[in-house]
């Protein structure tokens, strides 16, 4: 061994050369490509929107949560506290609320059971429903 | 009869203090939520979707929810710098505030 790694003993330009491909000088249109392709990957990285809920399906789909929800003066049980006001709140928390329920970020056994059963999509859908809804 | 004045009065005393611990002070809620306002806002509403609204949310549930950032039950890494040096008195006090602000949060009834 001559203290090189095995890959060493490819030659480095045949390395680079799919680098060069996209950052060599003569190659302008490929490199504007890479620089579009490099902005759409950060404007999606970044972005904090959330795929559409549909209200509609929501609405079916919240039919267990309004047992609570819906009930006024209705109570958490041990420790009491009374259920939280979901309507009028914003979507995209109500997603995360949902999500860190089913992780377990957040604490709660009954929430912990319906969250675990929904897909993102049914947290979308449910967020929409109670955040589309006007107040009385 | 004079003793039964004095404990009942006492009593009242006792209670009324209760009362108002447990209620929180809207003042010393809205001079606590400095802290509050870049997310929640001044009137209780998220500056952000992520962030909840808190205009009319039930008092007692926000007193839950700070108690749970800061014990761990809810696990919010921004939740959880803001409660670490909140009282007891301070989440009623914030409560206080929040809950009293006009509200956007209702109880939806069933269709």
């Amino acid at each position: 061994m001559d203290g090189q790694s095995g890959c060493s003993a490819v030659p480095s330009s045949l390395w680079l050369r799919p680098l060069e491909y996209f950052t060599g000088r003569n190659n302008q249109k490929m490199r504007a490509s890479l620089s579009l392709i490099l902005v759409v990957l950060g404007m999606v990285a970044t972005c904090n929107c959330y795929a559409e809920g549909d209200p509609a399906s929501g609405r079916q789909k919240a039919f267990t949560c309004m047992g609570c929800h819906a009930a006024p003066g209705m109570r958490n049980a041990y420790p009491a506290y009374p259920v939280p006001k979901l309507g009028g709140q914003n979507a995209a928390y109500l997603v995360e609320a949902l999500k860190a329920y089913k992780s377990g970020a957040r604490n709660h056994s009954t929430m912990h059971a319906h969250a675990a059963t929904m897909s993102d999509q049914d947290m979308e859908d449910i967020a929409a429903y109670f955040s589309g809804l006007t107040k009385p | 009869m004079k003793r039964l004045v004095i404990i009942s009065s006492l009593l009242g005393l006792v209670w009324t203090y209760s009362m108002a611990v447990a209620g929180g002070d809207v003042e010393a809620g809205k001079a606590k939520a400095q802290v509050c306002v870049s997310c929640h806002g001044t009137d209780g509403i998220g500056t952000q979707p992520q962030f909840p609204n808190l205009a009319g949310q039930h008092h007692d549930y926000m007193v839950r929810a700070l108690q749970d950032y800061k014990s761990g039950a809810r696990n919010n890494a921004i939740m959880k710098g803001f409660v670490a040096n909140l009282s007891k008195a301070d989440m009623q006090d914030l409560a206080a505030y929040y809950s009293t602000r006009e509200a956007v949060l209702f109880t939806p009834k069933v269709e």
